[in-house]
């Protein structure tokens, strides 16, 4: 048993026919006005068909956009990943630039540590005597004096007054 | 890759590959030098060739034998030794080790006789030449030398 809201969906459509048809249209309380309204409908119906149209029209071009899009991207794809194969893989004169590029960094920084500690640290690359001292009892008269050799950097503990001894002491 | 990445590998892997020349053990030379002046002198030995013009001048003697030795590898800067000749002994007592080199006592006896003692700061860049006494016509020197 159908509604009436079915069968006046059917008969708005179209579909009643036969007895069906002349049953529901006779129930009908206001033949005219029911008439009119089904125009109404089957207008707003063509009117909402080719709304949609339209709009599946726009669909249509979006998806196309995309699609054109996700070809261009893969289209571009290869050549992006065979850029960053030879970002990744340096050519043998990019590896000589920054290895002679480094060592002269390296060079420059050593120069300057070495210049900045040469003059305040020079005195302690020279060998210092703390301290010396000679038996009094055996060299009475003995005395000690530092000299340094700059040019040779050597530092000379010079002792003078030890008992001299005869050449045999020089024996191996 | 990029570009500063690479480099700054690079400047580690230089400054660590120079790094071992700068550090590790050291050698001390320690030898009782006789110098005298001769008609021949003999070639003057090689532990002394980075000093001889420094020696020559200094002790105004030709020729300069070693009559004694000792080379001593320092390896926590601790250690002590002797180089001795048939009279001599020089005894180092290492105390220590400095970023320019050791802190030694020396003490120089003739057989059992203590004639010098000195505390040095012993440069790895940085000869010690020790007048010692005179010997017949010539002079005994202490060299200690990082090689």
């Amino acid at each position: 048993m159908k509604t009436f809201e079915e069968e006046w969906t059917a008969w708005v459509d179209g579909q009643l026919s036969g007895p069906e048809l002349s049953e529901f249209e006779a129930s009908l309380p206001d033949k005219a006005a029911a008439e009119a309204e089904k125009t109404g409908a089957l207008k707003l119906g063509e009117l909402l068909k080719r709304e949609l149209s339209a709009r599946t029209l726009t669909n249509e071009e979006f998806f196309s956009h995309q699609l054109r899009e996700s070809v261009a991207r893969l289209r571009e794809t290869p050549a992006g990943q065979a850029r960053e194969r030879r970002s990744i893989w340096w050519t043998i004169p990019r590896l000589l630039w920054t290895g002679g590029a480094s060592l002269a960094v390296f060079l420059v920084f050593t120069v300057l540590v070495m210049h900045e500690k040469n003059p305040a640290e020079e005195s302690q690359y020279l060998t210092q005597i703390l301290n010396a001292r000679v038996d009094p009892v055996v060299s009475p008269n003995a005395t000690v004096s530092i000299f340094e050799v700059k040019q040779d950097r050597v530092t000379v503990l010079w002792t003078e007054g030890l008992q001299s001894l005869p050449a045999d002491y020089a024996a191996k | 890759m990029g570009r500063f990445p690479a480099f700054l590998i690079s400047f580690i892997v230089l400054t660590i590959g120079a790094t071992p020349a700068l550090l590790g053990a050291e050698t001390v030379w320690s030898g009782l030098v006789i110098a005298e002046n001769v008609a021949q002198p003999k070639p003057i030995p090689t532990e002394l060739t980075r000093i001889e013009g420094s020696l020559k001048k200094f002790f105004g003697y030709n020729q300069f034998q070693v009559i004694g030795q000792s080379q001593k590898i320092l390896k926590t800067g601790q250690e002590d030794w002797l180089a001795t000749s048939k009279f001599f002994g020089l005894h180092v007592d290492a105390r220590g080790e400095t970023e320019a080199g050791y802190v030694l006592n020396l003490k120089l006896y003739k057989e059992k006789e203590l004639l010098l003692e000195t505390d040095t700061k012993l440069s790895k860049r940085s000869p010690l030449v020790i007048k010692g006494p005179q010997v017949g016509g010539g002079q005994l020197l202490l060299v200690l030398v990082v090689q």
